[in-house]
């Protein structure tokens, strides 16, 4: 700070030279410190609590830290990632994670796109049913975790037994069945999530020029030539967009599944992060549970680079 | 105007100082009342209550009526040592995360918790709580004559031992018994079961799931302190030896017949959301009176005879766990006890001592059970001279019959030291049995598949 303080009166000596390129020079020079001051305390705060926290999470992944040995502790290199290699629980709660991600994502754009279309079509009551689909999404995971395991999916006691009953389908052990389990999350996370894509595409929708339409009605193209040829060429960056969005949070989804299921039954709903954290906070190995974070950080990392590389294709 | 004015101001202040008078009259009165009559029992022992005055503890306690009739009673402890005392309810299924991380920082944020037994040996391993000898031995702190040790259930304060060093202090414990519906078992001319194998010919028997009956239900949801609570039991009962040649093994025939026997009984008699029920589950659909039998927590039987929800009030009764093909009975020997925190300086350490001292003595233990003045009394004390005082006893049998014999007996003949492995890796070990157990429940795997893949994984968890 006081080298700055000093180097001061030297800048202000420049700028009465009669030369302007020196004088913008210097004036170019201390908005960059300026904006360099006024950067740094974001900047520190955004290192202390993302970067900082990443490096500590991979130098904690290549040490062996396992609060129930102590003993045992100390540097292992690369063992925890070679161990997690050969884990077959670690790779079946990858694809858990991979399934689930893929299965949301593709519903939620869908049956968002669906309802899109559906309410653009409306002539009354839009603002209604926006406002109706929007509140899964302001609910918190857990507590949507909570209702659904409680209210919905309870054998015998619960309101979406209750109609698979009425259907004839008898009652379900909605979250005791390892597949059905699996469905279960999905639709859940689904069900709270879908009002998210729907009001972005219908954003996009909105926004779509009237005359493309009209000319295309002129020469004649049906509806499913509209939507095919115009409509999705058109939203498909929104669409990309969505499905970035989406896939990110799937992949590191964690309170709805740890409320509902916990992971089970047995390991039937266990993603890869649900998995890590049993790893590090019940098990308490916590350099094995940091070599897991870190391995879905690169899949997290992989996909959305693959992703963007799609969306800036066109 | 003036007068008007006047009048205001009049009544403003003698406003003022009634809701003053009216505020602090029940903490003046609390504070005579604790400083006479309410502190003489305490005052009887041989030391000096007020060495650490000034001092300020946090204790971790979960949300449950017996740490409720404790904080209620805190006061009389702040009167009586000058120890500011701050209570933290966290829920069960957080506060040993929430204690692990605590300690593992030695940031001394909790000088006590209410501790999961099958912690201390990863306590006692990582040296973060201090051997309660110390404290029990220094007669500065502790009058041995009038807290009387011995007095506090044996199978508790072993259970809360490693390597014979007492690691935490029993403040509530409890005892796993049968639970069942008299008039079911009446009208069928059943009896408590006295083995696990009439357990299930009775629950067939009064099995009927179109009137909203079903047979029995068992903890099923998965967990260390849920279902493997209770297979932990069966798989004793069977004849299981958690250490075989100093190795610890879940699977072999005895694992495979006792969590067969889990799965059977689940499967036919229980409700099929049973798999995912934790024991308040299964006590309220027991007080709906859709089950006919259960083994669980005695302290169960508060709910199943809470007046405001429960519908099968006198028609309960008791039993202890039924037999074993090895001809034995295993209940559970869990407690909540209070260990002192490693990292708090020795000062605090003794303060936290005086709490713990306070908390676990039969005079408090009495006045947060059958002397409490509110409508929850406590069913686990730490003392074996209360559950022979008649008040209590009278108090305990309102739950219905057999209940205090059932439950004494169990404390006295049916605990097991080795009820489960304890070893400082036990949150790896419990979890991948709970796992195991909620696979072969779910039909996932077999019982012998489950098991040989849980041992698969457990193995290197032993290694160093």
């Amino acid at each position: 700070m006081t080298k700055s303080l000093a180097a001061e009166p030297a800048g202000l000596g420049r700028v009465m030279s009669p030369s302007g390129t020196d004088y913008s020079r210097a004036l170019a020079v201390r908005e960059r410190r300026f904006a360099t001051a006024l950067l740094a305390p974001a900047f520190l705060a955004l290192m202390a609590t993302t970067t900082f926290p990443l490096l500590y999470l991979i130098w904690t992944s290549v040490h062996r830290m396992d609060l129930a040995m102590p003993f045992a502790d100390g540097f292992v290199g690369f063992d925890n990632y070679r161990e997690l290699l050969q884990d077959s629980r670690f790779w079946a709660s990858l694809a858990v994670s991979l399934i689930y991600t893929g299965t949301t994502v593709v519903l939620q754009v869908v049956i968002g796109l669906a309802l899109a279309l559906l309410v653009m079509g409306m002539k009354r009551g839009q603002g209604l049913f926006r406002s109706i689909a929007i509140l899964p999404v302001v609910l918190s995971p857990a507590v949507v975790g909570m209702v659904w395991r409680t209210f919905m999916l309870a054998p015998e006691f619960g309101i979406v037994d209750y109609f698979a009953i009425m259907a004839g389908l008898g009652s379900q052990n909605w979250l005791g069945d390892p597949t059905l389990a699996l469905v279960s999350v999905v639709v859940i996370h689904t069900w709270q999530w879908t009002p998210f894509a729907f009001m972005v595409l219908l954003a996009s929708l909105a926004a779509l020029p009237d005359d493309i339409y009209e000319a295309a009605r002129i020469d004649r193209a049906s509806a499913w030539q509209r939507f095919k040829r115009i409509t999705l060429p058109l939203l498909r960056p929104a669409i990309v967009m969505v499905i970035i969005m989406r896939t990110m949070v799937a992949l590191t989804a964690f309170a709805a599944i740890f409320t509902v299921t916990g992971g089970g039954p047995g390991t039937a709903t266990e993603i890869l992060n649900l998995y890590a954290y049993r790893k590090s906070f019940t098990e308490l190995s916590i350099g094995y549970g940091s070599a897991l974070a870190v391995a879905l950080l690169i899949v997290t990392v992989l996909i959305s680079a693959v992703l963007f590389a799609v969306r800036r294709a066109r | 105007m003036k007068n008007t004015e006047f009048t205001r101001r009049a009544f403003l202040k003698s406003g003022v100082a009634t809701s003053a008078a009216l505020a602090a009259a029940p903490s003046l009165l609390n504070g005579a009342m604790a400083q006479e009559a309410d502190l003489a029992p305490y005052k009887s022992a041989k030391i000096d209550w007020q060495q650490f005055k000034g001092e300020t503890i946090t204790v971790a306690v979960i949300p449950a009526t017996y740490f409720d009739n404790l904080i209620t009673l805190a006061p009389q402890f702040e009167a009586l040592t000058g120890i500011t005392v701050r209570f933290e309810k966290i829920p069960p299924a957080q506060i040993r995360q929430k204690s692990v991380i605590d300690l593992t920082s030695k940031t001394g944020t909790y000088a006590t918790h209410a501790a999961d037994p099958m912690y201390y040996s990863l306590y006692a391993a990582n040296k973060w709580v201090e051997p309660m000898e110390t404290y029990l031995s220094d007669a500065s702190l502790t009058d041995p004559a009038w807290f009387k040790l011995d007095d506090i259930v044996p199978a508790w304060r072993n259970a809360n031992s490693v390597d014979g060093k007492l690691l935490g202090m029993p403040y509530d414990g409890e005892v796993t018994l049968q639970v069942y519906r008299k008039d079911l078992y009446d009208a069928k001319g059943l009896k408590p079961a006295d083995d696990l194998q009439t357990f299930v010919s009775n629950a067939a028997a009064v099995h009927n799931p179109d009137a909203r009956v079903w047979g029995a239900a068992l903890r099923g949801v998965a967990g260390a302190g849920q279902n493997v609570y209770i297979y932990s039991s069966l798989f004793r009962e069977f004849g299981g030896q958690w250490f075989k040649d100093g190795r610890l093994t879940v699977n072999g025939p005895e694992a495979e017949a006792a969590l067969t026997w889990y799965v059977d009984l689940m499967r036919k008699y229980a409700p099929a959301a049973a798999q995912n029920w934790n024991w308040p589950d299964i006590a309220d659909a027991f007080s709906q009176g859709t089950i006919g039998t259960y083994v669980d927590a005695h302290s169960s039987a508060s709910v199943v005879n809470n007046p405001e929800k429960s519908k099968v009030i006198g028609k309960v009764a008791y039993a202890r766990w039924p037999k074993g093909p090895s001809g034995k009975r295993v209940t559970s020997i869990w407690n909540w006890g209070f260990p002192i925190n490693a990292a708090l300086p020795d000062k605090r350490k003794k303060a936290t001592w005086l709490f713990i001292q306070w908390a676990a003595c039969a005079e408090t233990q009495a006045r947060t059970a059958h002397r409490f003045a509110g409508p929850a009394k406590r069913s686990g004390v730490n003392r074996i001279s209360i559950w022979q005082d008649p008040a209590y006893v009278g108090l305990m049998r309102g739950f219905g019959d057999n209940f205090v014999e059932a439950t004494l007996a169990s404390l006295q003949d049916d605990t097991d030291v080795d009820w489960r492995p304890r070893v400082p890796q036990w949150p790896a070990i419990g979890d991948t049995l709970a796992t195991a157990i909620q696979s072969a429940l779910a039909g996932q795997a077999t019982a012998k598949a489950a098991l040989d893949e849980a041992q698969k994984r457990i193995e290197p968890m032993m290694r160093g």
